[in-house]
């Protein structure tokens, strides 16, 4: 297969049913920037859920972001590396953007909070697929590694490797159909 | 409690010990024969090791890594990084309702674009430079609680502009966790001008009678723009008032 330049997103969803410090960390600091931040949508306080919210006022969807400020401390503590999901050997996967997302909440009930970070890798290149194993490199890397595509691991960037080729000893850059 | 202090307290313990629980029997004891026969909580704790005073410790070194600082944004300098023409506001909140009297423990949260027209945290904006994602950053953003003056301080730069507003930073004022205030400072023009030749990007087309948003009057305009003193190589300090009838 021609190779590939792939970023993989893994989506970690948090709620109230999570365990675990760093889920449960995130669950409550979240949802009491929530009931902060969602006043802003809320007009005379008579709206309960993030879906009213939005449904009244698409500017709620400004609170994906807002609230994503208040767990960036946790954020930082995982040292860039994906929780949960590992490569066929264990080893952590390396990401580069957190990119957090309010599913629903509840003024009334943490009970109804559920929030989903997505974990966004740096570049990646596909050098190959087995079955549903992706082997791949980082950077330069002569080192491969296995990663098993499962739920809530995507590939959601992806593009066609430029090749160097040698033509008539000049250098031509072309890019390959599969 | 340090190890060796704990040694040797607990070598204490245990040679006062038994004193400490034979007093404890015979004061419950007592207490059996004089009422009702029934073996009560008394009893249970005197017969076991629980009557006895727990060593006080602290709280342990990470009870809740960040406890209540894990919000990144509870900052004073709002930088984090970004350049520009320095900017310090001291800001008060005072309560209408109450002769203008400080409100203390006030949130003032604050947030606004950089000297290029961008925010921090999210995708899709196009700024001075077309669009950029800042998705995962924080610069130009926190907040402050009020001392029992009314008072907070930020540290940030004066902001620049993208297309289609007026020079502007935005506010959010919580008391007692409710959003009392939402608000929008502007920038006296030829100010912001200078400031705005200074980081390249020229003028503002939207001044601040075009905007939609900013004053609704030329009276709310004023009352929302805060005094500014200093200049582009020293930078400036605004000073304003949040008046929100608590």
């Amino acid at each position: 297969m021609t190779k590939a330049i792939i970023k993989l997103t893994y989506k970690q969803v948090i709620d109230a049913s999570s365990t675990g410090d760093f889920e449960k960390n995130v669950l409550f600091a979240s949802y009491q920037e929530f009931l902060l931040k969602s006043q802003a949508y809320n007009p005379g306080n008579k709206l309960k859920t993030f879906s009213e919210m939005k449904n009244n006022d698409g500017r709620a969807n400004s609170l994906h972001y807002k609230l994503s400020f208040v767990i960036g401390y946790f954020i930082e503590t995982l040292k860039n590396k994906i929780p949960v999901v590992t490569d066929t050997l264990g080893n952590s996967i390396t990401f580069e953007v957190p990119k957090f997302e309010l599913i629903e909440s509840d003024v009334n009930s943490i009970a109804t909070h559920k929030v989903a970070i997505n974990y966004i890798t740096g570049d990646l290149t596909l050098l190959n697929t087995i079955g549903e194993y992706l082997v791949l490199t980082a950077g330069n890397s002569e080192e491969t590694f296995t990663i098993k595509m499962q739920d809530g691991l995507a590939i959601t960037s992806y593009q066609q490797a430029e090749i160097k080729t040698a033509v008539n000893g000049h250098s031509v850059l072309s890019k390959l159909s599969a | 409690m340090e190890r060796k202090n704990f040694l040797r307290t607990f070598v204490f313990a245990a040679a006062a010990g038994p004193m400490i629980m034979d007093a404890c029997k015979k004061d419950s004891a007592s207490t059996t024969s004089s009422s009702t026969g029934e073996t009560t909580a008394a009893d249970v704790n005197a017969g076991s090791s629980a009557c006895r005073v727990t060593p006080t410790e602290v709280e342990g070194p990470y009870p809740y890594p960040g406890g209540e600082l894990t919000n990144p944004l509870n900052r004073a300098d709002i930088l984090g990084g970004q350049t520009g023409v320095p900017l310090i506001l001291n800001l008060l909140v005072v309560n209408t309702n109450d002769n203008c009297n400080a409100v203390a423990n006030a949130r003032v949260d604050i947030w606004h674009c950089n000297k290029d027209g961008y925010y921090s945290g999210y995708s899709g904006q196009q700024g001075q430079s077309g669009s950029k994602n800042y998705t995962g950053e924080t610069w130009l953003r926190g907040y402050q609680t009020t001392d029992d003056k009314g008072a907070v301080t930020f540290t940030t730069v004066y902001p620049g502009w993208y297309g289609g507003r007026a020079t502007h930073i935005h506010f959010e004022v919580f008391i007692n966790s409710v959003l009392k205030k939402t608000a929008q400072f502007a920038f006296p023009e030829t100010i912001s001008d200078a400031v705005h030749n200074n980081y390249g990007v020229g003028p503002n087309t939207t001044r601040n009678a075009q905007d939609g948003i900013l004053g609704n009057s030329a009276t709310d305009l004023a009352n929302e723009t805060p005094s500014l003193t200093g200049s582009i190589a020293a930078g400036y300090t605004g000073t304003y008032t949040f008046g929100i009838a608590v």
